[in-house]
């Protein structure tokens, strides 16, 4: 059976399977140029870019986990516990970088609870990560009382630089962004650890049989996603100035609606960060245009819904087309 | 046609005789993709009666059954049912009929009850208030009645996760009955049963054809198959050798036919290079489905391992390369004690190539290149940065020195036939340096050409000082290529073997099938 994609009809599938959501992608921003006055504006999309910063953040990291086959539903509760963690230990240090530290080893403790109950006692990833966001959800009730916690007036100023600050005229938030897109792809695509990630996600059996630590790397890819989750709490943190008792938890569903549009770019089903990047551009997007066009924020909700269920159905069945053509 | 007595209270099924025999397929053939794997297949069941069918893997016997339960339509040939010509398209039609499976695998739903397992699919209604309910306390009633027949008491209600594996047969066999069938098909009802339960398994057998069942029954157990049947017919490369009563067949008989004369592969290796090293040794091993199994590896040996499907082949390797966990028992590689796992395998020189390719072999997105380089990914890394170019280079080596059909190193994997995906994955054990490799039915399912190559690849290895083992239930292929052969069967080892002494082979088949070979009778 070793026959090519030989028609042009086959090439034509095969190029919209993997860039149609980008082709689309570009439709809606052709459509949201035009229907909207202020859409395509530098200032606008420089403001798109900063919105979309931490949802790109989470996201790059969850795009570890689905990448090696698995799915982590604690990522919107974990930015919420990090984002008081940040913020109370920034309040009773007065210093950043140990408030950073502190907000990364509280991600990395979630990241190896999830890793632990998955890879090594064999839970169900949805149920095993749902449970610990709950858990993690209880907690920061429990500190907050559900009250926001607000920064005092001395606190040091590259704790609002983080979220609010420029350079030149591009928002800090984006800078982050764009480092930690570079270093995702450049793991993902080009490392040992992209590789084998990948290896576990197409077939675990096969890469336990073929040498691979199958749990070590499975657990490092929870560690991965809570890890850019506590980058993405504390850019959150910073831009709101505050700690608040509900901050983070829509960056669930919209992470999830991010790497099921990755898995239709770029690859063969699986995410990538490619995929990721433009897929938190497109869910940011819908927000920022729809917004501007005064659509009312629960016809957003269902717009977003849509858009990934036509992006994820057109790319299983142009795959399933081209799987009947070969 | 007769039609389901769905009234399970008749102990005996409705016949409805009209010739004295109930089931005849004639001239059957089938062919996958041009390749036929039956010819010409002539068959009779007579009411009653308990008729088996034995072969090598691959000798037919399962397509067969599947063609008589309605899985396969047969492409060429006929199936009378009580002098009727039949057609099945479906097995829900051949159900209809009559015709019923007992399945070598258990299906049961672990935490449903027994009752709700056997009626599973088929339940029992009532109506009441003008919608339709599950008639529990119908279906507990007969399925204790159905139970009962079977000479058994235990209560329905039980969860079927509690159950051992003679009850879970049990459970599935009266799936199978309470639909009162005529034709009842088992196809190795007694794999990974204790001696107790077989024996009772098989009177229980015996008892349903006095209650007039008629059975087509499969096994690899040749002491069993004399024990139970009245008549036996021997599949041999999709035909059908013979067909006679149990008193006039003997083990060695039907070894004999099933072995034929079997024009061997071209290919005979010469065995005189052996090292005198111990390479691996493995002392006493058992896991959950291993028994003691004890067995040398020499330097530049190919050992085989013989065994039927289910035999415990896969299981010796994998309690080697460190996938089954081994209760008692240790394993030496090259005089150094060795704790299994896949990782260590590897540092100790230890490959592995898995006997079900699409799922334990291939990473199935990956093209060409990934996947041969999954295993040393480090060697063609400048630190954790993969080298791609090296990558690629490699690859290419690998396709032009195993003739790897293929466009290109990136070519996604799937897409290639078995046989090339095959020599992907020794590529990827290739391209490290193993002392010992482990190779499980490697050329099952893969083409004439390809198999001599993997046979010629297996022998440079031995030369080459490497240590092989290969796991076969094709003992032609064993017999041309190894030094020594070991049979497994039921997870010990039954008996080593030289395929240079007399009869080699036909005593390999015999112990294989769980019996002796004393010589030829005649």
């Amino acid at each position: 059976m070793e026959v090519q994609i030989k028609t042009k009809n086959a090439n034509l599938l095969n190029f919209m399977r993997k860039y149609g959501t980008v082709l689309g992608a570009l439709v809606i921003f052709i459509i949201f140029s035009f229907a909207t006055k202020n859409f395509f504006t530098v200032n606008n999309l420089l403001m798109l870019l900063r919105q979309m910063s931490m949802l790109t953040i989470i996201s790059l990291g969850f795009t570890f986990v689905m990448g090696a086959g698995g799915f982590d539903m604690s990522i919107g509760n974990a930015a919420g516990l990090i984002n008081i963690v940040f913020a109370i230990t920034l309040i009773n240090t007065n210093n950043f970088w140990i408030a950073l530290l502190v907000s990364i080893l509280c991600g990395l403790v979630i990241g190896l609870v999830n890793g632990t109950l998955v890879a090594y006692v064999g839970l169900p990833d949805f149920i095993a990560t749902f449970a610990v966001g709950s858990i993690v959800y209880g907690i920061k009730m429990l500190i907050t009382k559900g009250n926001p916690i607000f920064f005092p007036e001395n606190i040091p100023a590259i704790s609002l630089f983080i979220g609010q600050g420029y350079v030149g005229p591009i928002p800090f938030p984006v800078i982050i962004m764009f480092v930690c897109v570079i270093i995702a792809i450049f793991i993902l695509n080009k490392t040992t650890l992209g590789r084998r990630v990948y290896a576990i996600g197409g077939n675990p059996v096969a890469s336990l049989y073929a040498g691979i630590n199958v749990k070590k790397y499975r657990l490092i890819t929870f560690l991965i996603s809570s890890f850019s989750v506590a980058i993405a709490a504390v850019v959150l943190t910073s831009r709101l100035g505050s700690a608040q008792p509900l901050a983070g938890e829509e960056f669930l569903l919209d992470a999830i609606a991010v790497v099921f549009l990755s898995t239709t770019m770029f690859g063969d089903g699986e995410p990538r960060g490619e995929g990721t990047f433009v897929g938190a551009f497109i869910i940011s997007m819908l927000n920022n245009g729809l917004t501007m066009m005064n659509v009312a924020y629960y016809f957003q909700y269902i717009t977003k819904g849509l858009v990934v269920i036509l992006a994820v159905v057109i790319s299983v069945v142009l795959g399933r087309k081209m799987n009947l053509k070969i | 046609m007769t039609t389901i007595n769905s009234n399970v209270k008749t102990a005996t099924p409705d016949l409805n005789l009209k010739s004295d025999v109930i089931l005849e397929a004639k001239g059957i053939c089938k062919e996958f993709n041009g390749v036929y794997v039956l010819k010409d297949i002539e068959f009779d069941l007579k009411p009653g009666e308990i008729h088996s069918l034995v072969g090598e893997n691959g000798a037919g016997k399962s397509t067969f059954v599947k063609i008589l339960s309605g899985v396969h339509k047969p492409s060429a040939g006929n199936i009378y049912l009580n002098g009727q010509p039949v057609s099945f398209d479906s097995v829900w039609q051949s159900e209809k009929a009559g015709i019923r499976t007992v399945h070598q695998e258990i299906n049961l739903v672990p935490y449903f009850s027994v009752y709700k397992n056997i009626f599973i699919g088929a339940e029992k209604r009532k109506k009441f208030a003008g919608f339709n309910y599950t008639d529990d306390k119908k279906m507990r009633e007969m399925a204790r009645e159905v139970i009962k027949r079977l000479g058994i008491d235990f209560d329905v209600n039980t969860p079927a996760m509690l159950l051992n594996a003679s009850m879970k047969r049990i459970v599935e066999i009266s799936k199978v009955l309470v639909h009162n069938p005529n034709i009842v098909i088992f196809d190795e009802p007694t794999t990974s049963l204790g001696e107790e339960e077989r024996k009772r398994l098989l009177k229980i057998i015996k008892s349903l054809k006095n209650s007039g069942l008629s059975i087509i029954y499969i096994s690899h157990n040749l002491e069993e198959i004399m024990d139970i049947s009245d008549r036996i017919t021997v599949f041999r490369d999709g035909r059908k050798i013979d067909t006679m009563n149990v008193e006039e067949a003997s083990i060695e008989k039907i070894v004999s036919m099933m072995l034929g004369h079997k024009t061997y592969n071209n290919y005979q290796r010469d065995c005189s290079y052996c090292y005198d090293d111990i390479y691996l040794e493995a002392e006493s091993l058992y896991t959950d489905k291993l028994k003691n199994v004890s067995f040398k590896l020499r330097k530049g040996e190919i050992l085989g391992i013989a065994g039927v499907v289910g035999a415990g082949k896969t299981e010796i390797a994998k309690a080697i390369f460190g996938l089954d966990p081994i209760h008692k028992g240790r394993i030496k590689v090259m005089g150094k004690d060795y704790e299994p796992s896949p990782q260590n395998a590897i540092d100790f020189g230890i490959a592995l190539v898995p006997e079900e390719r699409q799922a334990e072999g291939l990473i199935p997105n990956y093209c060409v290149s990934k996947n041969t380089t999954l295993t040393y990914l480090n060697k063609w890394c400048k630190g954790w940065v993969i080298d791609r170019k090296e990558e690629i280079k490699v690859t290419e080596e690998y396709i032009k020195k195993l003739s790897i059909k293929t466009t290109g190193p990136n070519q996604v994997i799937r897409f290639l036939s078995g046989g090339n995906q095959q020599k992907v994955i020794l590529s990827r054990w290739l391209n490290g340096n193993f002392h010992i490799g482990i190779f499980d039915e490697p050329t099952k399912g893969i083409d004439i050409k390809a198999k001599e190559d993997i046979y010629m690849l297996l022998d440079s290895l031995a030369r080459e000082g490497k240590s092989i083992i290969m796991l076969s239930s094709y003992l032609p292929e064993l017999m041309s290529l190894c030094d020594r052969i070991l049979v497994v069967n039921e997870g010990s080892i039954v008996g080593q073997f030289s395929p240079k002494e007399k009869d080699a082979e036909k005593k390999i088949m015999a112990a294989m099938l769980g019996g002796e070979y004393c010589g030829s009778s005649d």
